[in-house]
Formats: structure tokens, C-alpha cells, sequence
């Protein structure tokens, strides 16, 4: 007899979760009403999330847009060079302001009634403003900024009230995602690959970060095996992961094993990943650092834009190998991980079912969250699903 | 001049490069006619996408000069912000058999099949050693369900060399409008 649920599926999330810690209830992969609760609590709530990097926008009037949930950012550097984030929204009407994914420009123009916002938000014209209201006062209407804050550039947005940026991302997350980002966030943009998924954000996020290579035969067959490293996870649901990358030769697979060489990384440092509540992922393979900002559409849809950048300071030659690497390797068309981009969906309709999603290896309590696994584990993404169950206000059977 | 009225005013960037696209009508490339020279790189066209769609991929780097060649598959996103990275990129005949090697040995995938649909080939510019040609894709992709839908659209920018009397691909550039891919990119285009 296996695990069943005891509640007649409706495909309705259950309000109250098992009490042993390593069964999720499938529903909450498939349910659209628990998706509009999930914006309300995680995506507007207290809560950071990325929503790019500065070096998006290297130029004063670069500008980029994005979406947090259904709420549509705009982010822009502005003559003083400051990068900041503004509801894409012109504060007249409400119209959408920038329909462009990126760009440069001297200024915003609302095309409705023309008004014209400089690239700090303010309000610079208003046609026609002697017959406004009687309160009106042009300055009090520049553009609305969302709350951000900046970790090496990474740009970090809230609607709620978590704690400052550091103390959430947690002490001993920094390093690893300081290391990530080049060491000092001097990043140089190469590119985008972007792509949607038939995945609820959960599935996606829940095997996008670091899984057992078990999935996935092209690290075996080009005898690209990980080395020493260690997985933590923070109570609030991050997880920080590093681990030694032999410089692989290929095995003799490749024709072209130059693809795979180690130019300018840290072979020490080989693989490192920062997975942050509740879905960016950040990772930095071999010579590849890539920034994967991802949104949430639907309950059963989810985009992601995954940035590949180079450093600042990177020879001619280590760009050109940056380039082909980040173009190869990774993400929805790398011949190492596209498979991952599979199991995304396959995980949305599997669990379009009765029962509960098992964590199994590394589990040694049925009852206790798991805070110190070993690297291969998958347990790393339970105190993730914890603090997402307390985030959302699941009780635990038994639990008052 | 205001960003809006900046974009109502301007040409479009689409006419300009038309205008630089005109066809050549009469010109010989290694003793063949405009008319000749089109047809042969029509049947290269046809027969590279024929050997995509028929999965017969063990056969795609043949497509391809031996000694250097390029191969790439990069969005019109990034092109037209000047970035360099690329869905799929390959810089030697190497790379472009390893990149089969691993979609048959390495990679896991649910099977799906391409269409590809191909117009508006137009010789772009002739010289001694090769042939400029632009063309415009559709690939179609059927899933195991039968479900067909429009996975991409764009452009091939190939440059095109004689080598022991055949045509080949000494440069492929596959510029993708759909610059948001479907859950995963497997096979060439």
C-alpha cells in the first residue's frame, strides 16, 4: 500500500499539510486560486526579488522592462548614473508607460496625453496643466519607484517590508554570491536567452537550481564531475551551493573539447549557484555567469530570462570563450541542461494527480527540517517549501 | 525631439535594409547564370532543411565547409542591441557533430518534429568565393500529441562557397524573431 491523501482530490491545495516534512501535497502545483493567494502573500509580500542587474543598463538612459507578478516595472539609469526601478505606469491615467522589453532614452513619453517623465521619474511636462485639478502640483507627480535595493548591482525589488537586502539574502550567502557576481559585480551584459515554460513556478524552481546530476548524462559522458562542496540552505528558503569543477578534457566525447576548457574561473570555485526565495536563480558555471530572472505568469506558466554576462576587466579571448560557453552549455538549449527544461513540464503534469510530492535522499527526520545536508541531497529544497508553507499559512496536521 | 514623435517620424530601419537588398538580376558565378546560380541554392536549401525535418541530423555537418565554419542560431533581440550571445553557436565542423552526439546520446527530451517552410531566398551579393544569401524560415513543431504550433520564425543570413564542386555553408546565421523559446531548443534549424 503506498502514500495516499486522505482528502477526496478536488485539485484544491489542502490548508492543512502533512505532518511528516517531506511530502508536499501536489495540489499546489496545479491550482490557479492558490496562485492569485501566492501573488498576494509572496510576489507583493514581504519578500525581495530580483529583477536584473546593473550592468542590464550600462549607459545613462538605458532602460529595461520587467514584471513582478502582474505588476509591470521599468528600470532605468539616470543622468546621475543611479539605477532605479519605477511601476511602469504614467502617473496621470495609469496608462502603461514604456512598452519596449529595452532600450535608451532621453526621457518618457506618455503617448495618451503627453506627459514627459525625465529619466529620474520626474514629471518635466504636462500639457494643458492650468485646467488640472485645483490641488494639482507637477511635482508631486514623477514617476512611483517600487522599493529597491542593489547587492554588487543585482538589483533586489519589495511591495512589503522584509528586512534589509543583506540581512535577508543571510551572512552566509554573501560570499558565494559575491564570487558569483565576478567579485566585485563588474558584470558586462553578452546576451539574453529567454523562454517560457508550461511549469508551475514552484516546479520550475524547485529543479532549477541545483539537482543530483542524475538527470543528466552529458556531465557523465564529458567526464565533467564536481568536486568537493558543500549545500546550505537559510531559513527563509535560500540556498547556497559550491562545489570544485575538475577541468574536464571531454573523455574523448567531444570533438571540440575547447568548448569546456576553464579560462578565467576558479576551478576551486568551479560550479557556485545562489538560489534566492522564492524562484531567482543564480549560477556560475565553469566560465559561464548567468542571472536567470524569472516570473511568475500563471499558475502554469512561468518566464524566464536567463542573462549571461562577462566581467569588466576580461581579455578579448576570455569573452570570445565566455561567449560560446554561455551560448552551448546551459539553459533551455545547452547541450549539458536542456533536459532540465523537460522535467519543468513533465513535473507540472505529474503532479496533476492525488498525493504528495516525496523527498526522499538525505531525509533522516519525518519531522525535522532538514538545515545540514550533504551537497547531493535533495532535502536542500525543504526549508524552502517550509518557509513557503509558513509564508502562505499552511498548518502542519497536529499543529495548533 | 520627443521619443514618440521620434518614432512616428523616422523611417523604418525595415526600408533601409530592403533598399540595400536588391536583388541581382543578371550576373555569372562560376560559369552559371543568376537563374542557375538561384536554382542551386534553392536544392541546397531544400535538401538542408529535408535532412533537419527528416531526422536524418547524423548528416547535418556535411551541410557545412570542413575546414572553418560557423554555425549559429542567435535571437534578433540580441542582435539588435549589439550582444553576442547566441541560443546555439558552434565555430568549427567539431562542434556542430557534437552538438548531434549529444541531443542522441546525452539529452533527454520528449520527441517532437520540425516542419520547416522556407521563402524569399534572395541572392544578396556575389563575389569570387561565395554567395550572400538571405531567406525567411517558419518552423512548425508538431508535439506527440499532435498538437502543431509555430516554434519559430526568422531569417537564415548563409554565406555560401563552392568546394569541390559542391555548394556548402561556409557561414549559417539563423536570426530568430521568436526570441522566446518554447520550453526548449533540441535541434537545429
Amino acid at each position: 500500500m503506498s502514500a495516499h491523501s486522505t482528502h477526496a482530490y478536488t485539485g484544491e491545495a489542502p490548508k492543512v499539510w502533512p505532518a511528516k516534512v517531506n511530502q508536499i501535497p501536489k495540489e499546489v502545483f496545479g491550482d490557479a486560486a492558490l496562485f492569485e493567494e501566492e501573488l498576494k502573500k509572496i510576489f507583493y509580500g514581504d519578500t525581495w526579488h530580483a529583477v536584473g542587474h546593473a550592468a542590464e543598463v550600462p549607459n545613462i538612459g538605458d532602460f529595461k522592462t520587467f514584471d513582478l507578478g502582474r505588476v509591470p516595472l521599468l528600470i532605468a539609469r539616470g543622468k546621475d548614473n543611479q539605477v532605479r526601478v519605477f511601476f511602469n505606469s504614467c502617473t496621470h491615467r495609469g496608462n502603461q508607460l514604456e512598452t519596449s522589453v529595452s532600450g535608451n532614452r532621453k526621457e518618457f513619453e506618455c503617448p495618451y496625453h503627453r506627459w514627459l517623465f525625465s529619466l529620474d521619474g520626474t514629471l518635466a511636462a504636462c500639457p494643458g496643466s492650468k485646467e488640472f485639478a485645483p490641488d494639482f502640483k507637477q511635482e508631486n507627480f514623477g514617476l512611483a519607484e517600487i522599493k529597491t535595493e542593489q547587492f554588487l548591482g543585482l538589483i533586489m525589488v519589495t511591495m512589503g517590508n522584509p528586512p534589509p537586502l543583506k540581512e535577508w539574502i543571510g551572512e552566509s550567502g554573501l560570499p558565494t554570491l559575491t564570487a558569483l557576481l565576478g567579485g566585485d559585480g563588474r558584470l558586462k551584459l553578452l546576451g539574453y536567452q529567454k523562454v517560457r515554460y508550461a511549469s508551475n513556478w514552484k516546479g520550475y524552481n524547485d529543479n532549477d537550481g541545483y539537482h543530483a546530476p542524475l538527470l543528466h548524462t552529458g556531465f557523465r559522458l564529458l567526464n565533467w564531475q564536481g568536486g568537493k562542496g558543500f549545500q546550505r540552505m537559510t531559513e527563509n528558503g535560500h540556498v547556497i551551493f559550491e562545489a570544485e569543477l575538475k577541468p574536464a578534457t571531454g573523455n574523448g566525447f567531444l570533438k571540440d573539447p575547447s568548448l569546456i576548457a576553464f579560462k578565467g574561473s576558479n576551478p576551486e570555485r568551479g560550479s557556485v549557484i545562489t538560489q534566492l526565495f522564492p524562484m531567482t536563480v543564480m549560477t556560475k558555471h565553469m566560465d559561464v555567469i548567468n542571472l536567470r530572472f524569472a516570473i511568475a505568469r500563471s499558475h502554469e506558466v512561468t518566464e524566464v530570462h536567463y542573462a549571461y554576462f562577462a566581467h569588466e576587466d576580461d581579455s578579448e579571448e576570455l569573452v570570445q570563450h565566455r561567449i560560446r560557453q554561455s551560448s552551448n552549455l546551459l539553459g533551455p538549449c545547452g547541450m549539458v541542461s536542456m533536459e532540465d527544461a523537460a522535467i519543468f513540464q513533465r513535473i507540472h503534469i505529474g503532479n496533476q494527480t492525488p498525493g504528495f510530492a516525496e523527498f526522499q535522499k538525505g531525509v533522516t527526520s519525518l519531522t525535522e527540517i532538514p538545515m545540514d545536508v550533504k551537497q547531493n541531497d535533495e532535502t536542500g529544497n525543504l526549508p524552502r517549501w517550509e518557509h513557503y508553507r509558513k509564508v502562505m499559512g499552511f498548518k502542519r496536521e497536529g499543529e495548533q | 525631439m520627443s521619443p514618440v514623435s521620434e518614432a512616428l517620424s523616422s523611417t523604418s530601419t525595415t526600408d533601409k535594409a530592403a533598399k540595400a537588398l536588391l536583388p541581382l538580376d543578371d550576373f555569372t558565378w562560376n560559369s552559371w547564370s543568376a537563374m542557375e546560380t538561384q536554382w542551386r541554392v534553392e536544392r541546397l536549401l531544400s535538401r538542408y532543411v529535408a535532412c533537419i525535418d527528416e531526422d536524418d541530423l547524423e548528416n547535418w555537418p556535411e551541410f557545412f565547409t570542413l575546414d572553418t565554419c560557423r554555425y549559429e542560431i542567435i535571437t534578433r533581440e540580441n542582435v539588435e542591441r549589439g550582444m553576442p550571445l547566441a541560443l546555439m553557436f558552434c565555430t568549427s565542423r567539431g562542434m556542430l557533430v557534437d552538438r548531434i552526439v549529444s541531443l542522441r546520446e546525452a539529452n533527454i527530451y520528449p520527441q517532437r518534429w520540425y516542419r520547416h517552410i522556407i521563402s524569399n531566398v534572395l541572392i544578396q551579393s556575389v563575389d569570387a568565393e561565395c554567395l550572400q544569401v538571405q531567406s525567411n524560415y517558419v518552423v512548425l513543431q508538431t508535439r506527440r500529441n499532435g498538437q502543431t504550433d509555430i516554434f519559430s520564425a526568422g531569417k537564415y543570413l548563409d554565406r555560401i562557397v563552392l568546394s569541390k564542386g559542391e555548394l556548402k555553408f561556409s557561414e549559417k546565421r539563423v536570426v530568430v524573431d521568436t526570441h522566446r523559446v518554447d520550453t526548449l531548443l533540441v535541434a537545429p534549424i
